[in-house]
């Protein structure tokens, strides 16, 4: 009998394995009526985040929180909008879509006072952002594919370059520094797998040699094969992206069988997890052979002042340690998110996202005679004094296309001890979209 | 071609000497206790983490393995004492108990989570130079963790084979009731098989963490399913069949990986979990009585 239970749970077990790992996928299509804010005067407006809050994705959840909270807090401090105050509400995904969607849909079913929801991340947009357009319900997605490059969806927002911008970013760093020969290690999981085509069809486009196209399956204790074939190939640069713990298993493979090269990160390699296990697996090489390529700006403005000092007073709230948020560039993607959202409500007079919602691009996009802002106090003063505003966010300049995607400069940066970005150069939009990628969805 | 096939079968043995530690210990637990324990991954964990707070304080690395092993071997007596047995008395069944264990190693991993504020600690014990052995180029840790794998192998079979206490463990594995009836004392070899499986999986996890040069909550639960299946294709209470299971499956993901797919090398190990229950419900150690045992 034993025997039998433990066969036909281990089978199951290894069969459901082999399922996962052939990359079946499913959407769901499920509309819901519920949305809108129907708050009452002073009652306080929820923002929503749509995270892995729990699992081996949880980081997800905390860099959103450390650019939520400093963003609510600076809002309620200058006393709020339009008389409400913000809160923040976590709804956990566990990082898999199929516990996204009956989360969002309880959301909606108990929320009526929902005027945000911040991180459709990369595995639960494709099953969530249809639903919360269908309830008008806004959201700043961080989902990365190409497929949202031409978004039609009235509710979305995204503040995030698009993963291919990311990958081209990349290439063209790696060609500036004359790197002709690259491999690219990857892991098999939703989120590292959406920046790969955008690194492949770059190369491609800039004419570079992919010796290596390593694919590798997450926390395995080993990846001796690979990394031998990797070091056979010859390879003068890496682009890579992973979770943290696999990098970590593998650069240090890598290190200690004398493979080392160059190394280019996406930009969701620039987080303190990753860049943790990586700086302990590579030990001193770490500061000089890795370079991450993260959304410009990574140095110092008057917005990224405003959210530092924001994530410094909201430090007893965030997840420990805080100090991983100060150049995190999800939280402050988040951070800008709500920021704009408060701004567009209090420009629209109003906290119905049916109404506000076109006002989120007013108050960001650059255009002449604009007042620009840099923060929620800022701009919310020259609003009250008639002005129009331009919000000029802690990630930059904030230019939503007809797509509502607001696409940046690059910035390849390495990491000091403390993992605070050295910026080392910029691949401006402009050279990006001149890159003829092709191929990418 | 041929060298990267060679290097492939090195690697896979190095993979399979950690895999075999927890298939050890996991297989004479389940052969004896008949309980499948899926705790066991957080207390793989939870040892390894013992281990990498000791060597993060300089402590040797050696004398963290060993503490990491007497924890495990401590912890899951006390489980074994304190939460399974009084289920067992009350009359919970197989599937009862094994989600007990389920939930406790839940709450293993995510009071660790707690803990180590989730965080991924970076345990590398020995930064030298690779050896190159013909194609094949390691490092001298993999060797080192090759022959501890292959000294727990040897050491256990020489436990269970030459000792009264081996001797008592086999007897009562295989019968318990004419075991007793004999004059073993079922209790203590209970006992003794929760401090052994116990001390095998935190030494497993110490070494899974050594190898992957990484520790987070939830190393053990990853490493769970190849440490089961190799336990299964081995057959249940058989340590050389869990050791020839763990052979298998480390040199066919490594095979795989080296030519060129590894993405599909866990995928691969599993397909051979499958093939050979289909091929050979048996499995490749005999199973002892597990044939016996087999009601469908």
């Amino acid at each position: 009998m034993r025997v039998t239970l433990l066969k036909g749970v281990t089978a199951t077990a290894a069969l459901g394995v082999m399922v996962a790992a052939c990359g079946s996928t499913a959407s769901t299509s499920t509309g819901s009526s519920s949305g809108g804010s129907g708050a009452s005067a002073g009652s306080p407006l929820v923002i929503a985040g749509v995270i892995a809050i729990t699992g081996s994705s949880s980081f997800e959840g905390s860099n959103q929180a450390g650019g939520i909270y400093p963003a609510i807090n600076q809002i309620n401090g200058a006393g709020g909008v339009l008389g409400h105050k913000l809160v923040y509400k976590g709804v956990d995904t566990r990082g898999d879509p199929a516990d996204a969607l009956p989360a969002v849909q309880q959301l909606l079913a108990t929320t009526s006072n929902l005027v945000l929801v911040a991180g459709p991340g990369t595995a639960s947009a494709p099953t969530i952002v249809p639903v919360l357009n269908s309830a008008s319900i806004p959201m700043t997605a961080v989902a990365g594919e190409s497929s949202y490059n031409r978004s039609t969806y009235q509710y979305f927002w995204r503040l995030f370059p698009p993963d291919s911008a990311n990958g081209t970013g990349m290439a063209l760093w790696a060609q500036k520094k004359g790197y002709t020969r690259v491999a690219t290690v990857f892991g098999t999981d939703s989120g590292s797998q959406g920046d790969l085509p955008g690194v492949l069809a770059s190369l491609k486009a800039l004419h570079m040699t992919l010796v290596s196209q390593l694919n590798i399956t997450p926390d395995q204790p080993s990846y001796l094969s690979s990394v031998q074939k990797l070091m056979a190939s010859n390879p003068q640069v890496i682009m890579t992206e992973s979770d943290a713990t696999t990098a970590g298993t593998f650069f240090g493979e890598l290190k200690q069988l004398g493979g080392l090269k160059p190394i280019i990160g996406t930009e969701a390699t620039f987080t303190a997890p990753w860049l943790t296990a990586v700086k302990g697996a590579l030990g001193s090489a770490f500061l000089t052979d890795y370079t991450g390529m993260v959304t410009e700006p990574s140095q110092t403005t008057a917005a990224v002042t405003a959210f530092q000092n924001g994530v410094r007073a909201s430090k007893a709230q965030v997840p420990p340690p805080w100090q991983s948020y100060l150049n995190n560039p999800f939280s402050i993607t988040y951070y800008d998110g709500v920021v704009a959202v408060a701004l567009a409500m209090e420009a629209a007079h109003s906290v119905n996202p049916k109404v506000f919602n076109s006002y989120i691009s007013k108050v960001t996009n650059p255009a002449p005679g604009k007042t620009v802002v840099y923060t929620f106090a800022q701009g919310v003063a020259a609003l009250k004094a008639g002005k129009q505003i331009q919000y000029f966010g802690a990630t930059g300049t904030i230019n939503f296309d007809k797509y509502h995607n607001s696409d940046g400069n690059q910035e390849a940066v390495q990491s000091d001890a403390s993992f605070n970005p050295i910026p080392l150069g910029v691949v401006t939009a402009k050279q990006i979209a001149a890159v003829p990628v092709q191929g990418v969805a | 071609m041929f060298d990267t096939l060679i290097s492939a079968v090195a690697f896979g043995v190095v993979l399979a000497s950690v895999v075999a530690i927890g298939s050890m210990g996991f297989t004479i637990q389940f052969g004896l206790t008949n309980m499948l324990n899926l705790s066991y991954g957080g207390v793989m964990t939870a040892a390894a983490f013992v281990a990498y707070i000791l060597v993060s304080h300089h402590v040797s690395a050696w004398l963290g393995l060993v503490v990491g092993g007497l924890f495990g071997a401590v912890m899951t007596l006390a489980m074994g004492v304190y939460v399974f047995r009084p289920y067992a008395r009350r009359g919970a069944k197989l599937f009862e108990l094994m989600m007990v264990t389920l939930g406790l190693g839940l709450v293993i991993d995510y009071g660790l989570q707690a803990l180590s504020r989730n965080n991924i600690y970076q345990f590398t014990v020995l930064q030298s130079a690779p050896i190159h052995l013909g194609p094949v180029v390691i490092t001298p840790t993999q060797v080192i963790l090759a022959a501890i794998g292959l000294a727990v192998f040897i050491g256990l079979e020489l436990l269970l084979r030459l000792s009264r206490v081996g001797k008592a463990l086999r007897a009562t594995a295989a019968e318990p009731s004419l075991a007793r009836s004999c004059g073993i004392r079922t209790g203590r070899v209970v006992t003794v098989t929760w401090l052994l499986s116990g001390f095998l999986c935190g030494l497993a996890g110490v070494v899974y963490a050594i190898d992957s040069q990484s520790i987070g909550y939830s190393s053990g639960q990853t490493f769970l399913p190849l440490v089961i299946a190799a336990a299964l294709l081995g057959g249940a209470g058989s340590p050389s069949g869990a050791v020839l299971a763990a052979l298998a499956m480390g040199i066919v993901t490594q095979l795989v990986s080296a030519l060129g797919q590894p993405a599909y090398s866990q995928v691969a190990g599993f397909a051979v979990l499958v093939i050979v229950l289909l091929a050979r419900p048996g499995a490749v150690g005999g199973g002892h009585n597990a044939e016996a045992q087999v009601t469908v």
